[in-house]
């Protein structure tokens, strides 16, 4: 949204030709672009490319999670494309921008680009909104940097319908599908750790207020119950998204004395949170902070030397935490690719595995499918292996569309090997998490497994 | 046969009007049959937006009143829509009573309820804020609308009302917004979905019809009394005052008007977006009109129609173009500024020029073929760069003489 444009128009003396002339050319490039809007109708199928669409946040609080998965996709396309392509015919792809209206942008990948299958999205809020779009779009779309359990949640009988009522938690959509762990499984993650480590403990929220940072916590609080830990709940305070000064906020937390801190924050917010907690020690008044998604190199990278050892940090995929050689193979081609260039780190993000697998996954159902139909890849996608996940093989299940990809947990360190002056994980635990034990645990606070 | 129907459509004076808005008619009605469905639903949403700029214009260029906070008014319909979608219709029973045509009823039903929503906020509201004049009412409106954005994106409503015990502390949804699907028609047999993304023929044809209506509306307000007295206030409020107007309440009727019509645009937007968020409330949300209005042309009733096609198309345009998109707020705003600055009262005011300038090249054509045109061309250019070197060189003055000025004062000359 532009917003430099207020007020009256500027009143030039305006009995020129060049705004004539100036009227005469947009007028012919915007009817010229007109017709070729018109001839370019209808594509997508017929062509001689397989295209893959992709709409994320590039710009704002996000851009360095955007860019992650749009890098890790285009890597896999390159790779995909020097070994042969997808049924023998080259791939394509186009990454958008959210831009000011997401639904539109999608629109606009689906039916003027032609996109074939389409991956992205980098807010909970935005996938919620475009849902009815991307469904009678048909498109198959696959999530790759979405936390909220709801869209991956079909039980609408007991979860209520999310389209249908102000308070419903099921927004399960037919053509859509998740490569990522979700919210419910990253908070059991963290939870679980607690539990083993920790056991009951006086513990603190802090998150971004908005959905998302009060769904963690929800997830968080419910998993812990369920797990049989009784937790003391001292504070829980939402620092505005994009906040500048958290201050009030974490001198509210430590007043409350916790021995745990819980965190939501992500890219740039999880930057602001930990420098700011380090100046107001927070780090060294409680035993362990966590954060749900704040795993990333740029993170790291922007803190330097100011990230605190020893706290734990979860993400959808860590560099070192998987030994295989899909792994590895992806760290190659990343590596080669971006090595020379200065504005992003040569180690993918922590949506990297998770938008890689998604690009595999539809390489093997349209080459089972045979064709680019979108329904018959949405049948194959429906139970599919994805066999050279990053994250090892992982499956996607056919009643959620959620992948059943492992979440990972580390420790924060300088010992880490990484490619930038600043820390990582190290230590790192993977878990897993299925429908069933999922449902068991968050028994009776009323929230989906999304699993 | 009301009298003079035919005299009057056929009166050389309307005759290029009628002959205009048959063919804009017949080219909006096959539009969608034409064009795919990406286009199609860009045309729709143009379409709405301007009605909401019309809307907003009735405020501003034809009473004066910049508002600053309009987007509360398609907040104010938006959540009523998406509340009568997801519940209120399922409540009544709309489905059992009307069967097949349930969806259209739903329709209707949000359109009127929207509409009337937004009416009943714009009561409140302007009745605060046409206390104020100029910019004191375009902030008073700014903060209207950001503080209703707070409520809807905290959920306020919400946890109110389950203070008092209705609800689960959840109404507009926070953050996250509300969001609904809207499913079948089936009419006579005919089988469509009213909202379908993929091909959006039946909503766009909703669409135009409302637009039709909203617009002749429009039109006949701005061209009563009503509308002359508008533009009166905007011209000069203590002489309207003179002439025993009550400028106060008129403009409060005006922005009442004004917040209606912004709704009925709201209710349409939403169904077509089939949800609605906080964001749709926030004042960058508001700058939409303010922005389509200025760059079209607020003192022409066509204007903000002339802006919002711009707008859309040209934002359509930057999207085809990987490089400008990357960068699209920058070449958006690079393109705007090229009008505002270049265009007298917007595109319209361009448009206007333009015809007066093939109006001359005809009459030039008529008295010396060919040659009178190319004359018109040369002169046309040869007019233009004159201005431009007349507007540098008197920057170049000013820049010169103020620089004298300065260095005399800090005693260098």
């Amino acid at each position: 949204m532009s917003n430099e444009h207020k007020g009256h128009g500027v009143d030039s003396n305006g009995s020129t030709g060049l705004d004539r002339r100036g009227f005469l050319a947009a007028a012919g490039t915007g009817a010229t672009a007109a017709v070729a809007g018109c001839s370019g109708i209808g594509g997508g199928d017929g062509g001689d490319t397989i295209k893959i669409g992709g709409v994320y946040l590039l710009s704002g609080v996000a851009q360095a999670l955007g860019t992650s998965s749009a890098n890790a996709a285009e890597v896999a396309v390159e790779q995909i494309n020097e070994e042969g392509g997808i049924m023998g015919q080259d791939v394509e792809i186009e990454v958008r921008d959210h831009g000011e209206d997401p639904p539109a942008q999608i629109r606009s990948v689906a039916q003027e680009y032609g996109a074939d299958v389409m991956i992205g999205l980098t807010s909970s809020g935005v996938t919620l909104g475009s849902a009815p779009t991307i469904e009678s779009l048909g498109v198959p779309f696959t999530l790759t940097d979405i936390g909220t359990p709801f869209i991956t949640e079909p039980d609408t009988e007991t979860y209520g319908n999310y389209y249908e009522s102000d308070d419903g938690k099921a927004a399960f959509t037919p053509n859509m599908f998740r490569t990522n762990a979700n919210t419910s499984h990253m908070t059991y993650g963290i939870a679980k750790f607690v539990q083993e480590e920790y056991g009951a403990s006086r513990v603190a929220n802090l998150g971004p207020n908005y959905a998302y940072g009060e769904q963690c916590w929800d997830y968080f609080k419910a998993y812990s119950e369920g797990l049989g830990v009784d937790h003391e709940y001292v504070a829980s305070e939402y620092p505005e998204l994009e906040a500048s000064d958290m201050t009030p906020q974490i001198n509210s937390v430590l007043d409350a004395d916790p021995d745990l801190v819980f965190t939501s924050f992500w890219a740039g917010d999880a930057t602001t949170f930990i420098s700011q907690a380090t100046e107001q020690g927070l780090f060294e008044q409680v035993d362990d902070v966590f954060d749900t998604i704040g795993a990333d190199p740029t993170v790291y990278e922007a803190l330097g030397d100011t990230t605190p050892e020893g706290i734990h940090m979860s993400g959808w995929y860590w560099p070192t935490a998987y030994d295989n050689e899909n792994n590895q193979a992806f760290l190659d081609a990343y590596r080669e690719k971006y090595a020379d260039d200065d504005t992003v780190p040569s180690i993918p993000g922590f949506t990297g595995g998770s938008t890689w697998a998604a690009i595999y996954m539809y390489k093997k159902a349209i080459e089972a499918a045979g064709s680019t139909d979108p329904d018959d890849i949405i049948s194959e996608l429906e139970g599919i292996t994805i066999d050279n996940d990053p994250r090892g093989p992982s499956t996607i299940q056919p009643d959620t569309h959620q992948a059943n990809a492992p979440t990972v947990l580390g420790e924060t360190s300088f010992d880490a090997d990484v490619p930038y002056d600043g820390a990582g994980l190290v230590d790192t635990r993977t878990y897993t998490l299925t429908r069933s034990e999922s449902k068991e645990l968050l028994e009776g606070s009323g929230l989906g497994p999304g699993l | 046969m009301s009298y003079g129907v035919r005299e009057r459509l056929f009166a050389p004076d309307n005759r290029t009007q009628v002959v205009g808005l048959s063919v804009a008619a017949v080219l909006l009605v096959v539009a969608p049959f034409v064009l795919g469905g990406y286009q199609t639903s860009l045309l729709a949403q143009t379409l709405i937006f301007v009605v909401f700029a019309t809307a907003f214009n009735l405020l501003y260029g034809y009473t004066g009143l910049l508002s600053f906070g309009h987007a509360m008014f398609v907040a104010a319909s938006g959540y009523t829509t998406a509340k009568v979608v997801q519940q209120l219709a399922p409540a009544l029973g709309i489905a059992d009573i009307f069967g097949g045509a349930e969806l259209l009823v739903v329709w209707l039903l949000a359109l009127v309820l929207g509409t009337v929503s937004a009416g009943i906020l714009a009561v409140f509201i302007g009745y605060l804020s046409v206390q104020l004049e100029e910019i004191y009412f375009a902030m008073i409106t700014l903060s209207f609308s950001m503080a209703i954005f707070v409520i809807v994106n905290q959920d306020i409503i919400g946890s109110v009302l389950e203070a008092v015990g209705i609800g689960g502390g959840t109404f507009t949804n926070g953050s996250d917004g509300l969001t609904f699907r809207m499913g079948e028609v089936n009419l006579f047999g005919l089988e469509f979905r009213l909202v379908n993304i993929a091909d959006p023929t039946a909503f766009y044809l909703l669409t135009v019809v409302v637009f039709a209506v909203a617009m002749y509306a429009l039109y006949r307000i701005v061209n009563s009394p009503f509308g002359t007295i508008c533009q009166a206030i905007r011209e000069n409020p203590e002489r309207a005052r003179a002439l025993g107007i009550d400028t106060q309440f008129h403009s409060w009727m005006t922005f009442i008007i004004s917040g209606a019509f912004s709704g009925t645009a709201g209710a349409m937007l939403v169904m077509l977006k089939t949800g609605i968020l906080p964001a749709d409330a926030f004042w960058t949300s508001s700058a939409t009109p303010v922005v389509m209005t200025v760059i079209g042309g607020p003192y022409a009733f066509f204007g903000p129609l002339a802006g919002a096609f711009t707008y859309e198309y040209l934002r359509w345009f930057i999207r085809q173009v990987p490089l400008l998109e990357e960068f699209w707020e920058f070449s958006f705003g690079f393109l705007l500024l090229i009008v505002v600055l270049f265009f007298d009262n917007g595109v319209y005011g361009g448009v206007r020029r333009f015809r007066a300038w093939l109006a001359e090249a005809r009459s030039r054509y008529r008295d010396d073929g060919i040659a009178g045109v190319v004359a018109l061309v040369q002169e046309t250019i040869v007019g233009a760069l004159r201005t431009a070197a007349e507007i540098v060189r008197s920057l170049l003055a000013t820049l010169r003489q103020r620089l004298r000025a300065l260095a005399a004062r800090v005693g260098l000359g």
